[in-house]
């Protein structure tokens, strides 16, 4: 298990499926796991090719050490998996492609921040430098499997470790996540109202039974895959879209916004209906941050600029 | 090196009702309009998914125009209506992104406003080449024809398949 870019909420998650846990430890033997065991870049580099039977990836690629260190545990596994939002998508890390690399430093560290030189000799010590813009893991090495969510809901960890450690891994590519949308799991009662404003979780007290879109809050369930259970939905919070898009949504912002489009309507005729509908859509604050909380790196790449004349 | 002029790339997807049909009738009218749109035929306006927008501009396009009917000549009605709030919706995240709205430009041309339809590509084309190429940052520069093949079959696929 390896943690790149990310809050570190993944490498605890594992710890989710309760008493499982001592079932998965009895049935792996643990070869590098930076946050539980003392095993250093050089342990990995000394094993031969191929010697890791899965290497589960956390988090978003952001240093040129997360890609040093993916291109070598790629070498070294037979299976590679990203291993929830920011490995599969870009997750919250990936928020930082609205701004340079240089900019987020700056804010973060003051504008005359400099890195103190390292000792002669010890170049190693150096911070890594940051890329120009975030990706997922899949825009550097090849991913065989994802295992979708911030952090990963339990359900989904155990259904991973439980194909793996039982031998019948599903097709290269799966996502262990249902194809259906959250909705399906969601128990709430949709009845299809048309949004006429726009409100956000702390603005209301929400009826616990009736679907939050058709409360005004942007739930991103309809385009995200299931497989949690709702259960952001199913404590009175609206879904993020942690666990991805479905395969009909595509693109995370994409697919809402079409949803939205079809719940925000003032009626069919006249233009006048445009300066009701578009007095409703202003109420949406945040537009990236709601509909590309997760998704936002995987989609809108920074590159190093310029980008070529024509 | 030399200064090149900037040629705009624009897809532009187009209802098959009222906007195809009009810039079909500026062809046997030959009225003539710069070439640097690529017309991608669409069921309706309000089939246009906010990703295949996505997609052209990631794919190099600097622009994407859609056509669709005049508000109240949907073919399906409210197609249109559906449209622009989608339209509208996208904007305010591209605008987020940094991404010039008018990047991003939905128009209404019936069948029989071939005329119009040459006009409106003719004054989008030289907006767009006011703007400049597409914001490099997150743009990849490509050729018109490999926009079309990538959005293309993305819009093949949705109308086929459902």
């Amino acid at each position: 298990m390896y943690w790149t870019g990310g809050c570190g909420g993944c490498d605890v998650s594992p710890l989710e499926v309760g008493e499982a846990i001592v079932d998965v430890l009895s049935g792996v033997e643990l070869v590098f796991w930076p946050a539980l065991m003392d095993t250093k870049r050089a342990d990995v580099e000394a094993l031969p090719a191929g010697s890791i039977d899965a290497v589960l990836i956390n988090g978003a690629l952001r240093t040129e050490e997360n890609m040093e260190m993916v291109r070598i545990l790629r070498e070294k596994a037979k299976v590679v998996v990203a291993y929830g939002a920011c490995a599969h998508l870009g997750g919250i890390i990936g928020l930082g492609n609205l701004h340079s690399a240089q900019s987020l430093v700056g804010t973060a560290l003051g504008e005359d921040w400099q890195a103190s030189p390292p000792v002669p000799g010890a170049n190693g010590d150096a911070p890594p430098a940051l890329t120009a813009g975030v990706v997922p893991l899949s825009d550097a090495i090849t991913v065989d499997y994802v295992v979708p969510g911030c952090p990963p809901p339990a359900q989904l960890i155990g259904r991973f470790f439980q194909a793996l450690l039982e031998g019948y891994m599903p097709e290269v590519g799966h996502v262990f996540a249902e194809e259906k949308a959250l909705c399906d799991q969601c128990p709430r009662e949709k009845e299809d109202r048309p949004i006429e404003r726009f409100v956000r979780p702390h603005e209301v007290e929400t009826d616990p039974d009736k679907c939050l879109l058709d409360q005004g809050v942007v739930c991103m369930g309809p385009v995200t895959r299931g497989g949690c259970e709702a259960a952001c939905p199913n404590l009175g919070m609206p879904c993020t879209g942690c666990v991805g898009p479905t395969r009909k949504a595509g693109d995370l912002a994409g697919g809402m916004i079409s949803a939205l489009a079809s719940l925000v309507r003032a009626g069919e005729e006249g233009e006048d209906v445009f300066v009701q509908e578009e007095e409703v859509l202003d109420g949406l604050v945040d537009t990236v941050g709601t509909l590309y909380k997760y998704a936002l790196a995987g989609t809108w790449k920074r590159g190093s600029g310029g980008g070529g004349n024509r | 090196m030399a200064e090149q002029k900037h040629e705009p790339k624009i897809a532009a997807f187009l209802c098959r009702w009222c906007a195809y049909a009009g810039a079909d009738l500026a062809g046997t009218n030959r009225v003539a309009y710069p070439p640097n749109m690529i017309p991608i035929r669409v069921p309706c306006s309000g089939r246009v998914e906010p990703s295949w927008v996505i997609e052209a501009l990631r794919s190099g396009a600097d622009a994407v125009l859609i056509g669709g009917c005049h508000p109240g000549d949907c073919h399906y009605v409210s197609g249109n209506y559906k449209a622009r709030r989608r339209m509208s919706l996208l904007q305010k995240v591209l605008k987020e992104l940094g991404v010039e709205p008018a990047r991003l430009k939905l128009t209404w041309v019936s069948a029989s406003e071939g005329m119009r339809f040459a006009q409106v590509v003719r004054d989008y084309v030289e907006e767009v080449r006011a703007l400049g190429p597409y914001h490099g940052e997150f743009g990849v520069p490509r050729e018109l024809h490999e926009v079309e093949e990538n959005v293309g079959q993305l819009v093949r696929q949705a109308v086929s398949h459902g």
